[in-house]
């Protein structure tokens, strides 16, 4: 049986994620709310930050610091994603 | 006798000074990014024109550019205290490679850009697409020598400096590309 390393597999999963955001950008065109598509591309890209922080960076070997990274990351991407649906809400 | 738990400072893998840096960088290029959807919210119409201009192909192909690149430089620390110096070595070789490929691409989208006669003064989302894109290429630039100088002088802790600092560059465009290229 092959295995692959937890750090393959986060090259695989992050190139998943890349092709699902691309993909998510694309539905806008098939009339897809670009307020759904958004908030889709931005918490695909979350997810892609907080795998690179923990198997590129190595916080997985640092569990409070993945924490802290990743809650500042996730208010962060929230802020992102209220300045961008805030036209859409006026 | 009980072996005292590792301090917050010493479980932070690699050297502090670089992480002082990496997320010095994410604050830079996090207020940018904030600074541009800002802007947008005075003009989305025109941000969503000027957006319609950018080559996403170009830019998702990019995407995986960087992040095979970072899973490269990330597999040479592991080759590297595995001892095996060689393949840490080539691994190390092949991300810049793949960083110089980045910029190929990222050129070629600058050349499109200039050839529609599109520059930074064009709107303010073009200003703001070449100050970010054109500062995170720099820093590409930065990690491609940074890379070749530690597969030269490949002690692990140069390795896990350099790569640090390489994944720092592929964290900020995994930002970067969904806000400038995606969000319309």
């Amino acid at each position: 049986m092959v295995t692959t390393s937890p750090l393959s597999r986060a090259w695989i999963i992050l190139i998943f994620l890349s092709l699902l955001s691309a993909l998510a950008a694309e539905l806008v065109e098939t009339g897809v709310d670009t307020r759904i598509t958004g908030s889709l591309v931005l918490a695909l890209s979350l997810f892609k930050a907080r795998l690179i922080l923990s198997r590129y960076l190595g916080l997985c070997d640092a569990p409070a610091w993945r924490r802290g990274f990743n809650l500042t990351l996730t208010f962060f991407c929230l802020g992102l994603l209220g300045l961008y649906l805030a036209p859409s809400l006026s | 006798m009980t072996q005292q738990p590792p301090s917050l400072l010493e479980e932070l893998p690699g050297d502090l000074l670089m992480w002082v840096l990496i997320i010095s960088e994410l604050l830079i290029f996090g207020a940018g990014l904030i600074a541009f959807l800002a802007m947008r919210m005075a003009d989305p119409a025109g941000f969503a024109e000027a957006q319609a201009h950018l080559d996403r192909t170009g830019a998702a192909l990019n995407t995986v550019v960087l992040i095979s690149s970072g899973y490269l430089a990330a597999q040479a620390l592991h080759w590297r205290k595995a001892a095996r110096r060689r393949a840490a070595r080539y691994a190390l070789a092949a991300a810049a490679a793949l960083g110089v490929l980045f910029l190929v691409i990222k050129g070629m989208e600058y050349a499109d850009k200039a050839a529609l006669g599109i520059n930074w003064e064009t709107h303010s989302f073009f200003m703001f697409y070449y100050m970010l894109t054109g500062f995170h290429a720099a820093h590409v630039v930065a990690g491609i020598l940074l890379l070749l100088l530690v597969a030269w002088r490949d002690s692990v802790e140069n390795i896990e400096l350099g790569a640090a600092f390489w994944h720092m560059v592929d964290l900020v465009w995994v930002l970067l590309f969904p806000v400038i290229y995606l969000l319309v």
